[in-house]
């Protein structure tokens, strides 16, 4: 079916070689295994009712998990994980009437999705667990019941953070905790990443207290370093379980260019407009289909586009849009409707990219390179469940980075997956989750050091010197007046929430940055493909007030963003000048553009305050000599300023062990604070996240790495692997690597000079 | 040379002092904590509302508030007392003595005041405990009636009911042997929390043993307990006895010191203490793990507050129902800002803010006997119409 679709497309008059690539991924038979100890008969009977054998990775993440091992399993999308983890538990949890399991989710529509699979296995297991999700939605009347009955219950780690300073409440459950299930844990890295770390730390300190020793089990998508990241999220060792049994249909991934327009061929065709058209061909072809995109108003945008063009076959009622922000049950009906085939096409945002159920996919459509390998992966893998023909479409935006790939997709296929990295060193993280602690339990010095390695005794006197911790002799007792909990914040971004009304009545969330992008006065907000025009937006209390009105056209945002030096903690000047210092990073939204299609037809101004914050940031200045040495070459030298910027946040990782997308910068030719052409380097975080600070130490080695994977990368004039970055504000434009390296060769000239002065000066 | 580092170590940026890695790292530590420090000192549980401003609503944003004059007045008050008690004992400003137990010490302040505490007598509990037919489950306000009419008025009467003779049996059972506890439970299951019958279910405590029981915190949940207040009742009196923590390391003996003074058979009078103190003392027991204990029957009269008097407040904030009580208070800051008057004493070691802490504390204790006493009468006159 899918090769026909393919031949299909090709053939048609409308077909204008838009398809760069087909990289035919093979089908593969399923491995199956035994278990080394049978099973109790009540999940042995599951195993017979459901024809289940067992394929080679499960029964090996089985085997070591029942021999009491920590596991991490890592095989691919939709092979069959969750059996994999819930056996061992279920076995446990029958042999023992008191065990009890927590299950920790990054999302909450993933618990839900996940308490019907528990719920189903309990009633045919025949065993009392009364799975239950204790979250924030969670009603207060139930939690007692909840916390005192249930044997199996799901959060998320916001959750977590929140409840662990009543773990008397929890008392009976952690007592008999056996088992920790952490899914999904390769969304646990960068700055997130680090913050759950500690929460799962403060977890297990409070396990210690109760006496229990609870096993872990995790699962994660296809990283690079899924032992390592184990071992760093929990402090614990693990066995690993990475050799994928289950059983594939072949899977046809397509790399797709839209086609330049006109004969210049300079302009290609919009990405938006050539996925709508691919996920209508998709439907008319009864492919059922998930379309991912990178934003949430495009999933509604080509949810709408793709109805209209589907309205003349009557088809379109089997299109909708899924994406964070809606209400929990406009959620399931959808997830539902899509399991049951009702829907042929949904577009998503990275909503849909975790483990939700929704069945077996014929096709799956990535609207522009979602960033990482791992995204692309775990999308692509949301096609071809069974064993059936699969098809996976890349479809490219004009950006650089996208280019790229379309020019060297054998380069795509042979790229190893990104590391997930944390940081177990950040001290700003530490220092937070340690005075939480100190709010859980008394600190021991000596005997919480198991699970703080480090920076404990540092943050303990840190915190007593502003008197946020007491000594008593029971331990260090946090004194200060805020509740902790609320003091750390897991994704150390600000959570203000905007309520949409219509009509009085909820329609949907926001964040506030979002809400200055959709749902300022005159925006068209988009909600499951129907059109609402924004009336107010009220900044205290955050209301926006939208009225269904039914338009054809949908707005854009368009903000400056503003980097200013507040404070400068540590500056030098001679000769070469590297600062850092609290930055003041002002997002203006200044006009909305009107569009229909790709056309402008409107700009109206915005008159909304900034969004500020405060953060901590390293800066340094391209003295006006190299500059002139550039332009006398007549070279750019802002995209080569431009693409140090990026190359120098690509490389930041490895020594702040962040990630990418937890660090910002800006690159101008002429800064108002310095005078001079400038390179500022920020962490993304509201306050500072101890990222620059790291950076900074390190700046002369950090240009020499940078320098290196420019100079080592192998292209011509830039790639994904050097100067493009996947969340670039200006589309990657404009970037000069022969000047980037030009820059760099000469800043670390300086750098010596300067250094050789500074000996002289010293002997 | 003068040093021997690794030239790659040395940054390219020249600092005032080239300090080592740990100290550095100590640096960044200390100034992370000092911000942390300001937000967690800019963080607020309480709303302070300017007046002119429309009047408080029920919404949740408001639950916790205060008036901008009384919130301004009582930072004056406490630059005030700074200056009054600057260099004074705690002896001198609160005349107490420390008190050690097995989980250490703290510091110990007793009063006396006349006043007395009302409450209803065992018959007057018991006639109204079993003359409301309500209480079984299955009797509703129609069957009740029907069933009056056919002569039975009392429980007692539906033990020789074919139909309900069973549970009326095991209701007189516990009335009957004054099974405080159970018969609370039984009308928790039946009636609202607010129903002036489980007021009146007092008269049925031991030999009136009540003790009234108020804390002050850190904060709203999760930080320590600052100054725990007990009062007991006597005849004629009324008998105040407040544990102070001096420092946070006397917290476990100012808990204990207050459980230890409650016999399981003393009654207590809280204020919102149900959801509140009695649940904070327990968090602070596992905190410490310390073994204690606190399931003493629990008259929680905000529940009943609210029923007889919010028609006529604003709110039941005990300041605003004190003010209806016609009581006055010489000395008062509100009480959301206890935690911050506290923090000073902390920082500054200066006794003057714990003077109206443990002022407004001891009052709360003695307004919560007044108004017990109070409800009492309202309920007394209000008597026959519900």
């Amino acid at each position: 079916m899918i090769e026909e679709f393919i031949k299909n497309i090709k053939q048609s008059g409308s077909y204008k070689r838009q398809i760069v690539h087909i990289e035919e991924l093979p089908a593969h038979n399923a491995i199956f295994s035994e278990l080394e100890e049978p099973l109790p008969e009540n999940l042995q009977n599951i195993l017979i009712n459901r024809k289940i054998q067992f394929y080679l990775h499960q029964a090996q993440a089985i085997n070591k998990a029942i021999s009491g091992k920590n596991v991490v399993i890592t095989t691919p999308t939709a092979s069959g994980k969750t059996l994999a983890f819930n056996i061992p538990v279920l076995n446990t949890l029958t042999r023992d009437k008191k065990a009890t399991a927590l299950y920790i989710y990054p999302t909450k529509a993933l618990t839900n999705d996940q308490l019907k699979v528990l719920k189903e296995l309990e009633k045919e297991s025949k065993i009392k667990a009364d799975p239950n999700i204790y979250d924030g939605d969670t009603p207060q009347h139930q939690r007692a019941n909840i916390r005192e009955n249930s044997r199996i219950i799901l959060t998320n780690p916001y959750g977590l953070h929140q409840y662990l300073p009543r773990h008397d409440l929890w008392r009976i459950f952690l007592q008999n905790l056996k088992f920790i299930v952490i899914d999904e844990a390769h969304i646990y890295r960068g700055v997130f990443g680090s913050n759950v770390a500690m929460v799962i730390r403060r977890l297990l300190r409070i396990c210690n207290y109760y006496h229990a020793n609870p096993q872990i089990i995790l699962s994660s998508a296809t990283i690079a370093n899924p032992q390592e990241h184990a071992q760093k999220l929990t402090g614990k060792e693990f066995e690993i379980i990475s050799d994928d049994g289950s059983p594939r249909g072949k899977k046809s991934f397509i790399f797709w260019n839209p086609p330049f327009i006109g004969s210049a061929n300079t302009i290609r065709r919009s990405t938006h407009q050539e996925t709508k058209d691919l996920l209508t061909l998709n439907v008319l072809q009864k492919l059922q289909t998930l379309c991912f995109t990178t934003s949430r108003q495009m999933a509604e945008l080509i949810t709408r586009w793709t109805k209209e063009d589907l309205r003349k076959s009557k088809q379109d009622n089997v299109v909708t849009a899924y994406r964070a922000g809606y209400l929990p049950q406009e959620r399931r009906d959808i997830e539902n409707r899509l399991k049951s085939k009702q829907l042929i096409g949904v577009v998503s945002t990275n909503a849909l990219e975790l483990g939700i159920d929704i069945g077996s996919l014929d096709s799956v459509i990535i609207s522009g390179y979602p960033g990482t390998v791992i995204s692309t992966w775990q999308q692509a893998g949301r096609a071809g469940r069974s064993n059936a023909d699969s098809l996976v479409t890349l479809v490219a935006f004009q950006n650089p980075l996208d280019q790229y790939f379309m020019k060297h997709p054998v380069d795509f296929f042979g790229r190893p997956h990104e590391q997930a990295i944390i940081n177990l060193h950040n001290l700003c993280i530490t220092l937070g989750h340690i005075m939480c602690a100190a709010s859980e339990l008394p600190i021991n010095d000596e005997s919480d050091k198991q699970f703080f390695p480090e920076l404990l005794t540092l943050s303990i006197q840190a915190l007593e010197q502003e008197k946020l911790v007491r000594n008593t002799p029971r331990g260090w007792v946090y004194s200060g007046t805020a509740r902790t909990a609320e003091m750390v914040n897991l994704t150390n971004i600000s959570s203000k929430t905007v309520t949409v009304l219509c009509n009085g009545k909820l329609l949907e969330t926001l964040t506030l940055n979002k809400a200055y992008e959709e749902a300022h006065i005159g925006a068209v907000l988009l909600h499951q493909g129907e059109t609402f025009i924004c009336e107010s937006l009220n900044l205290d209390p955050l209301i926006a007030n939208v009225k269904k009105k039914d338009v054809d056209y949908y707005t854009e945002a368009l903000k400056d963003v503003e980097v200013t030096i507040a404070k400068t903690y540590e500056k030098s000047d001679k000769g070469i000048t590297v600062g850092l210092g609290e930055l003041l990073i002002t997002e203006s939204y200044h006009t909305y553009l009107t569009k229909t299609g790709d056309t402008v037809i409107n700009r109206t101004p915005l008159d909304l305050p900034p969004l500020t914050f405060s953060t901590v940031g390293l800066w340094f200045i391209v003295p006006g000599n190299i500059r002139e040495v550039i332009d006398d070459q007549g070279l750019d030298f802002n995209g080569g300023l431009h693409a140090v910027e990026h190359a120098m946040i690509a490389m930041s990782p490895i020594f702040a062990m962040c990630d990418r997308w937890d660090i910002g910068g800006l690159s101008t030719s002429l800064h108002p604070d310095t005078n001079a052409s400038t390179i500022f380097i920020y962490d993304g975080f509201e306050g500072g996240i101890g990222i620059s600070e790291t950076l900074h130490s390190k700046i002369k080695q950090l240009w020499e790495k940078t320098l290196e994977l420019i100079n080592t990368c192998e292209c011509k004039e830039g790639c994904p692997s050097c100067i493009y970055s996947p969340k670039c504000g200006s589309e990657n434009e404009p970037l000069d690597k022969k000047v980037a390296i030009i820059i760099l060769k000469e800043m670390l000239k300086l750098h010596a000079a300067n250094y050789r002065t500074a000996r002289k000066r010293r002997v | 040379m003068t040093f021997t580092k690794d030239p790659m170590d040395v940054p390219a940026v020249q600092r005032e002092n080239n300090c080592e890695k740990g100290d550095k790292e100590k640096w960044s530590l200390f100034r992370a904590a000092e911000s942390l420090r300001k937000r967690i000192g800019q963080a607020k549980e309480y709303q302070v509302i300017t007046e002119k401003e429309s009047e408080p609503q029920s919404s949740p944003v408001f639950e916790n508030w205060l008036w901008r004059s009384d919130y301004d007045e009582a930072l004056k008050f406490e630059k005030q007392l700074l200056k009054q008690y600057k260099g004074k004992t705690l002896e001198e400003a609160l005349p107490g003595k420390i008190l050690s137990n097995e989980q250490g010490q703290c510091y110990k302040i007793s009063t006396s005041c006349i006043t007395k505490l009302k409450t209803a007598n065992y018959e007057e509990s018991k006639q109204l405990l079993v003359s409301d037919l309500k209480v079984l489950p299955g009797i509703g306000p129609v069957s009740e009636q029907l069933l009056k009419k056919q002569g039975y008025t009392t429980v007692e009467d539906l033990t020789r009911h074919p139909k309900w003779k069973k549970q009326a049996y095991d209701y007189m059972k516990l009335v009957d042997t004054k099974e405080t506890s159970s018969v609370q439970k039984w009308l928790w299951q039946r009636l609202p929390k607010s129903h002036p019958l489980l007021h009146y279910l007092a008269g049925f405590c031991q030999d009136q043993n009540f003790a009234i029981v108020d804390i002050e915190t850190l904060g709203l949940s999760e930080r320590p307990i600052i100054l725990l207040g007990v009062a007991k009742p006597t005849k004629d009196h009324i008998c105040t006895t407040q544990f102070l923590l001096r420092d946070i390391p006397d917290e476990p003996s100012a808990i204990w010191a207050l459980i230890t003074q409650l016999d399981p058979n003393i009654s207590l009078i809280t204020y919102n203490g149900k959801s509140f103190d009695i649940p904070y003392i327990k968090q602070r027991l596992a905190y410490y793990g310390i073994n204690g204990y606190i399931d003493n029957i629990n008259f929680d009269i905000l529940h009943f507050t609210r029923r007889a008097l919010k028609p006529k407040l604003t709110d039941c904030k005990l300041e605003t129902v004190e003010k209806y009580l016609g009581i006055t208070r010489d000395i008062n800051i509100p009480g959301a800002l206890v935690p911050h008057f506290y923090d000073t004493y902390l920082r500054t070691q200066n006794v003057g803010p714990l003077v109206p802490i443990v002022e407004h504390n001891r009052q709360d204790l003695l307004t919560l006997s007044t108004l017990f006493s109070k409800l009492y009468e309202e309920w007394t006159i209000d008597r026959g119409i519900h």
